[in-house]
């Protein structure tokens, strides 16, 4: 896996690894962990230092800025070096983003050759990984815009959010009953933009800035397009945990 | 402070409020169980998002193990590409060369379509048309099967499928027999006493043939003058083509100018500005003309049809005639053994001394015999999943290069009232200010585009109309496949109402206009956006 790796490193508040949520990021060369709920009790622990997981054959950042500068001079061998390293993660994101598993063969195969063709205009002062997902989510939303035929939601709709709290026992309970591939079933059944948005945001660990830029929607929007999706997610997998707000928010 | 809502829970766990706000945030949250539950239960689902997003148990396909060689083309495209290139070759070999020498047979683009169309069809016959127009409608059938089937196929199949199918193309052609072509510098003569055993294609500024061919001859020229013999077809293009020799076979010719001296052993059928059958000029078989001016003073063994301007008659006929002219003059040395049709603006001119055998019917009304469908026979039925096939080939290029336009459309089909009256309007007052157009100052080109268009726009209709019914069946489905599955569902059943006997030609016209209007509801949605919310008032 490439990127930060989130931890479940169960912290002083959450001892339950499940809940107990620790998510690594980069912060100026940095990697904190931050528990904003740590962080609000004054908890034990709202700040650990931990260690990037690495995932095997991840290479250090000289390594592969010489594995970038011999593919640029035409080294094949790089190149194919290049492409087995992120082939299974850009597959995936593209698993995540498209309806099929078809699409995402195609497209991850798409990708690497824009990538191929892009790589001189990568800026090495941020991170590879950071611009491969860019590519590819460029590439995915654009393929889904080229098919789609009216299924996403105006953005009208969108600004139509609930205010209410959703019920926490009843989104914990979601959490427990269901597992990994039935979310991600679900994720594949929710309108084009706004699983997008979830898999930019929880999947490729994206900047509002970064999504706002590939699906072409303000920066303050971003939040909201989140929350509308985790809201669709969750009448997807049928909860029914936001009740008649959830419903009242559809008809609208 | 109040309660926070779950969007702001969102912003600050996500760390996209602004400090200050942050910090009110946090301290009510410390004070607060219920918002304080709010935040843990958002938090823990961001985590639980990310662990189902991140954890995979799916293995990598195969084929992505090891990098692409190259960039993945569509095989749709390549298919495409490659039908159009069999397409284009079958044209080349089998039927006309028709190209590269529009320039030097100085033919204007307009004369070349209409050329390659009618000396296409006449020169193999109508058949041969068909067969061609089956060909690439059955290919392009094929292709688009194989676009839609390339996921379950493996990559080297299609390949073998792809190139198996271009090389059928490829030789196909080749097997109509060998052939010599000459490309005139700026001439080509074929001297006297010389002889072609094949069939022989000229291009040249001048051509004159004074020798021998055995085969067909395919010229194409400004200038063309046969004094030689040949044994097989001729088939011309020439600014002027004077035949002072002898073909043993058909004369097929789009001229500007044609003189005919020699014999010609079988049928001439011509399209010409002037034509002239001299005293010495002799047809064996029957004549089909479509002239400015035809002057006819040789013999013609068999019928004439002929469509002129003016027509002058002198010679003899061996059978009967049909003739339309404006002018039409029988001199006296004429003879006519047949019966003698004619339309004519003006009373005909004959001379005493003419020899009509068979009398002169005047005022005979050409009719079409109305097009019956043949139930009984597959060919008809062949033909329909012909057209169908077509109507979806041009359906689904409509829905892959505009969808959000066809998604309009089709939209707007549901808009019975506007759509109707709409298209009732454009459909009558479209062509009508075409005419106009073309007989006024606008000019005779934005005339006829518009009529093109309009043509087109007939024919979309169908497609928008189907889009719709199509979409009233199998529901509105989000995603390509569907949108795909309906488009084909809907063309099918509209063919199959179309062949009904007797309502069959009214369900065409009402899904022609109703698509018409849905078309023209879908244009005004796009030029007017702000208005696009407001349905369009209906026509009463």
């Amino acid at each position: 896996m490439l990127g930060w790796t989130f931890l479940l490193r169960p912290c002083g508040l959450f001892p339950d690894s499940r809940l107990g949520g620790a998510r690594e990021r980069a912060q100026a060369g940095a990697i904190r962990a931050i528990c904003n709920v740590c962080e609000i009790f004054g908890d034990q622990a709202a700040y650990q230092l931990m260690e990037r997981r690495k995932t095997a054959g991840e290479m250090s950042a000289a390594e592969l800025a010489e594995m970038l500068s011999q593919v640029q001079a035409g080294n094949a061998d790089a190149w194919g070096d290049l492409y087995r390293q992120y082939a299974a993660a850009i597959f995936r994101f593209c698993r995540r983003a498209l309806p099929t598993r078809e699409d995402a063969e195609d497209a991850t195969t798409e990708v690497f050759m824009k990538v191929r063709q892009k790589l001189g205009t990568y800026d090495s002062s941020r991170p590879f990984t950071a611009w491969l997902y860019k590519v590819a989510s460029n590439h995915c939303w654009d393929m889904l815009r080229r098919r789609r035929i009216r299924q996403d939601l105006e953005t009208g709709d969108l600004e139509t959010l609930p205010l209410e709290h959703p019920d926490p026992d009843q989104l914990e309970r979601l959490q427990t009953e269901h597992t990994n591939k039935e979310v991600r079933n679900g994720l594949a059944k929710l309108p084009d933009r706004a699983r997008m948005a979830l898999v930019l945001r929880y999947y490729a660990d994206m900047s509002y800035d970064e999504i706002a830029d590939t699906l072409g929607v303000r920066r303050a929007f971003v939040g909201v397009l989140l929350l509308r999706a985790r809201h669709q997610l969750r009448d997807v997998l049928g909860t029914g945990m936001t009740g008649a707000r959830g419903a009242a928010a559809e008809s609208k | 402070m109040n309660h926070f809502d779950e969007m702001t829970a969102l912003m600050y766990l996500e760390g996209q409020l602004d400090h200050e706000r942050a910090q009110e945030v946090s301290a009510h949250a410390g004070a607060c169980g219920p918002c304080r539950e709010l935040l843990r239960a958002l938090q823990s689902e961001d985590l639980w998002l990310r662990q189902a997003l991140t954890i995979d148990e799916e293995a990598i396909p195969a084929r992505l193990l090891e990098p692409p060689e190259r960039a993945s083309a569509s095989w749709g495209w390549i298919t495409a590409l490659g039908l159009s290139a069999a397409g284009a070759y079958t044209l080349w070999t089998g039927f006309v060369e028709w190209q590269a020498q529009a320039a030097q047979a100085g033919f204007t683009q307009n004369n070349l379509l209409t050329m390659l169309f009618f000396s296409g069809a006449f020169w193999k016959g109508w058949d041969a048309m068909r067969n061609l127009m089956e060909f690439l409608a059955a290919g392009s059938l094929v292709a688009v099967v194989s676009w839609l089937l390339r996921r379950h196929w493996r990559r080297l199949t299609t390949v073998a499928a792809v190139m198996g199918v271009l090389l059928f193309a490829l030789a196909a052609p080749q097997r109509a027999g060998a052939a010599e072509t000459k490309k005139g510098d700026p001439n080509f003569t074929l001297p006297s006493g010389e002889v072609v055993h094949t069939d022989l294609f000229v291009v040249a500024d001048r051509t004159e043939i004074d020798g021998e061919i055995d085969g067909d001859l395919v010229v194409w020229s400004r200038e063309v003058i046969v004094n030689g013999h040949v044994k097989g077809d001729v088939l011309c293009g020439a600014e002027t083509l004077r035949m002072n020799g002898t073909v043993d076979g058909n004369m097929r010719t789009f001229v500007k100018s044609l003189d005919i001296t020699g014999t010609v052993a079988k049928n001439v059928m011509t399209w010409s500005g002037e034509t002239d059958l001299e005293n010495k000029g002799s047809i064996g078989g029957s004549l089909t003309l479509g002239s400015n001016d035809a002057s006819l003073a040789g013999k013609i063994e068999k019928d004439v049809m002929a469509m002129a301007h003016t027509l002058d008659l002198t010679g003899t006929l061996g059978q009967d005639a049909t003739l339309r002219a404006d002018t039409l003059n029988i001199g006296s040395s004429a003879e006519i053994k047949g019966h003698v049709k004619c339309e004519c603006k003006r009373e005909p001119v004959i001379a005493p001394g003419a020899k009509l055998a068979g009398g002169i019917e005047r005022g005979i009304q050409r009719t079409i015999p109305a097009e019956t469908p043949r139930y009984e026979r597959a060919r008809f039925y062949w033909h329909r999943i012909l057209l169908w096939g077509v109507g979806f080939v041009f359906g689904l290029v409509v829905l892959l290069l505009i969808p959000n336009f066809y998604a309009d459309a089709t939209a707007a089909c549901k808009k019975y009232a506007p759509a109707a009256g709409f298209g009732l309007l454009f459909l009558f007052a479209t062509p009508i200010a075409a005419i106009i157009a073309c007989c006024t100052i606008v000019g005779l080109g934005v005339g006829i585009a518009t009529l093109l268009l309009y043509f087109i726009a007939m024919y979309a209709s169908t497609i928008w109309v189907s889009g719709w019914l199509g979409e009233a069946l199998l529901g509105p489905r989000p995603g390509l496949g569907p949108a795909i599955g309906r488009l084909a569902l809907g063309l099918f059943i509209l063919h199959v109402l179309r062949i009904l006997p007797y309502v069959g030609g009214w369900i065409l016209f009402v899904v022609m206009f109703w698509g018409f209007g849905a078309m023209v509801l879908a244009i005004y949605k796009r030029l007017r956006p702000q208005l696009a919310t407001t349905p369009a008032p209906a026509i009463s």
